[in-house]
């Protein structure tokens, strides 16, 4: 995983560049004159593309992880964007226009992220951008959209830094441009904390990705149990990289350890590596409670690794809660067209189109400040239930848990029964007590 | 990172997944010493081949034939034909060469590149596991902790391969002509030793071992295209503790950073990936020729 670090350093390679081009010359004056020039470029790209044209197609770009580790995200964020885009070219379109999706592959790498949207932006002339589904990645992106000026709705990545705006946090980089309209890392672990209260667990450990996504759940975890009062000592903790092939020793020393419960915010491939390697060990034995907070996005399809039933998952939305019309028919078309339970990856790639017609639409424009001004307070509805961009630009959406059940009609794992905490920026902030820590909505 | 645990408990399982860490790395370990050791070539393709071996043996045994030890057999062998095959059509024009090690090194690691695309291309981007053969996928409970018993075949199968390999180069007539190229391959040659086919017949073996190692590993680990990468600077790791070209030297090296991989997160909770070189730079700064530094032990 690159972290924003190695972008930082990368930025400053190609400044380097530039002044070695210009040893004759004022290096200052021509480097703000090229930094101009390219922001007055980007600005006219943007204002002279998709933007403020009102013919021809709606055309969005979407970045997701299409390969590697976590290609399972991409590929159900797919079928969420062509669900959406059948539905909307085939009722009217947007304002008319059809729209049309071009989907690019991040690797989960921020720089080859980085790469795909300036390209989108610059490129293909988009009028929005959706997708990203790594925090990491999200971090490093975030800086970037706020450069070219040009919206972009975050459908997975959870970290909390991205809305928690710039200067609340060391670590926030949250600006105008970047909303979100699944759940955050802050919301969903909130749900985790309480959920950790209902059990019969005192001693809690950890084994997650050593990234910043690992690192944050865990010390939002610590810190909800604090603030909530949770009777809980955090006894172990494991951080193994991304991609790793054999996870034993470190289930190994989790197991002795012994600790009554785990919180685990593996994902992707590692999540199915870990739980047949945690199996072979018996982990499941010997752990009272699992608690996986990304289980629920590969556990859908057949390719996932299915979650061992009694165990706990949260999931950034549920097919079956909560119990609406809009999301009973989309559950049921999605599945018709799918065979398989629409995955939350899914659901938030479909939200993204809708939101993005809502605010095309309401601004009757695909100017991009018009649709930031849009976005920003939106109240929208969707599967996922009614909720509003907050202030921060983060979707006010529940944190769900529930407990891992095998469900015959469907075929597949389900959250039964399952709890909906009501996750918003006040019940948050109480919850994080003296922390420090952002709530990011 | 977090506070070291003051006192690490280490079970019984610990020991034997770090042993078994430890063999499959020195599978691929004494290959690519082996081939050092003899031809002077440091092949950075050795993890692609180990990679290779694995995807090659879960291919067979989920689509050719049920049957583990025929798969692993099949990965090993396929990938010695594909080793032999780099080692007669690309690596042997260099030998003679002025900047023969520079050369090499760059060739090797462009096969590194190819191995990586093809396997992409061939079972994409995902990753893939397998169970260890019936009779031996159970767990072991031993002194509180539980591992799967198709480690302690892993590791049976190692130290095999290390007495077999062993009385191979000294007590087999083709050992014989191992060694003495090694030690002189203009006097071997002008002795009649024919040089060419006993460096591809090296490099076969070599090959060989790691896709072995990758065929016995894929039971325990997930297999990706990412996994080549990650075990190459292991074994290269191993290498040079142990010394290149020591058989020897590859199994403790081997053991040694299997046993840190597998204690290290019991003493550190991230980055206990940076134990092993960290025990590189000092074996490196106090014994540079490796801890059994020579040729042909």
């Amino acid at each position: 995983m690159v972290s924003s670090d190695s972008d930082v350093g990368n930025k400053s390679n190609r400044t380097g560049d530039v002044e070695t081009n210009s040893e004759t010359r004022s290096s200052v004056d021509r480097r703000r004159f090229l930094q101009a020039a390219g922001a007055g470029a980007t600005v006219a790209l943007a204002g002279c593309s998709g933007g403020g044209g009102d013919s021809g197609p709606v055309t969005l770009g979407a970045t997701y992880i299409l390969s590697g580790f976590a290609s399972l995200y991409g590929e159900e964020a797919e079928r969420g964007i062509e669900f959406a885009q059948s539905e909307i070219n085939d009722n009217g379109g947007i304002d008319g226009r059809d729209v049309e999706v071009i989907v690019r592959d991040t690797e989960a790498s921020a720089d080859t992220a980085i790469q795909q949207i300036r390209s989108l932006v610059q490129e293909d002339d988009v009028d929005g951008l959706f997708g990203l589904d790594s925090s990491g990645v999200a971090q490093a992106v975030a800086p970037q959209v706020a450069q070219l000026q040009m919206p972009f709705m975050i459908t997975h990545a959870a970290t909390p830094f991205v809305t928690s705006p710039e200067g609340e946090h060391e670590d926030s980089v949250g600006n105008e441009y970047v909303f979100r309209d699944s759940n955050s890392l802050a919301q969903d672990i909130y749900g985790a904390a309480r959920t950790a209260e209902e059990l019969d667990a005192t001693e809690w450990a950890t084994i997650g990705p050593d990234y910043a996504f690992g690192y944050e759940t865990w010390d939002y975890f610590q810190a909800y149990c604090d603030g909530l009062g949770v009777e809980a000592e955090f006894t172990a903790e494991q951080f193994p990289a991304l991609a790793t092939s054999d996870y034993t020793p470190f289930i190994s020393s989790i197991l002795d350890a012994d600790p009554d419960a785990v919180l685990t915010p593996l994902w992707g491939a590692d999540l199915t590596t870990f739980i047949g390697q945690a199996e072979d060990a018996g982990w499941f034995d010997q752990i009272d409670h699992t608690l996986f907070s990304v289980g629920m996005g590969t556990d859908y399809p057949s390719e996932g690794s299915p979650l061992p039933e009694g165990e706990y998952a949260s999931t950034r939305y549920d097919p079956f809660v909560p119990d609406t019309e809009t999301n009973n028919s989309f559950r049921e078309a999605y599945y018709e067209e799918y065979e398989s339970l629409p995955t939350y990856n899914a659901e938030g790639a479909y939200r993204a189109l809708h939101l993005y017609k809502q605010a095309i639409e309401s601004a009757g424009s695909t100017e991009a400040d018009a649709l930031v001004e849009e976005f920003t307070g939106m109240e929208h509805s969707g599967p996922v239930g009614d909720y509003e961009l907050s202030e921060t630009n983060q979707a006010t959406v529940a944190s769900v848990w529930g407990t891992v059940t095998y469900d015959e009609e469907w075929e597949s794992n389900v959250l039964d029964p399952v709890d909906r905490y009501d996750a918003g920026p006040d019940v948050l902030s109480e919850a994080l007590g003296d922390s420090d820590l952002p709530t990011g909505i | 990172m977090s506070l070291p645990s003051l006192v690490p408990l280490i079970g019984i399982a610990d020991v034997v997944i770090g042993l078994s860490l430890g063999s499959r790395l020195f599978l691929i370990a004494v290959g690519l010493s082996l081939i050092f050791g003899v031809l002077g070539v440091l092949n950075f393709a050795h993890g692609g081949f180990y990679m290779l071996g694995a995807y090659v043996t879960l291919a067979v045994v989920t689509s050719v034939v049920d049957n583990f030890w025929l798969a692993a057999v099949a990965g090993a062998l396929a990938v010695g034909v594909v080793g032999a095959v780099i080692e007669f059509a690309a690596i042997r024009r260099l030998y003679d060469r002025v900047d023969a090690d520079l050369d090499q090194l760059i060739v090797t690691f462009g096969f590194v590149l190819v191995i990586h695309e093809t396997v992409r291309f061939v079972w994409g981007s995902g990753s893939y596991s397998i169970d260890p053969p019936d009779v031996f996928n159970f767990s072991v409970s031993l002194g509180g902790s539980t591992f799967n018993a198709y480690r302690l075949v892993v590791i049976g199968l190692a130290v095999a391969v290390l007495v077999s390999l062993w009385l191979f180069i000294t007590r087999t007539y083709f050992g014989s002509l191992v060694r003495g190229t090694s030690s002189d391959r203009e006097m071997a040659s002008m002795l009649g030793v024919d040089v060419p086919r006993l460096y591809t017949g090296v490099f076969f073996l070599g090959s060989v071992l790691a896709g072995l190692g990758g065929a016995l590993s894929a039971p325990l680990q997930s297999t990706s295209p990412a996994l080549g990468d990650q075990v190459i600077i292991d074994a290269f790791i191993v290498v040079v503790i142990g010394g290149l070209g020591s058989m020897s030297g590859a199994f403790v090296g081997a053991m040694l950073i299997g046993m840190m991989q597998s204690l290290g997160p019991q003493f550190i909770s991230a980055g206990s990936i940076a134990i092993p070189f960290l025990a590189m730079v000092i074996v490196l700064l106090f014994r540079p020729e490796g801890l059994f530094g020579g040729i042909g032990e």
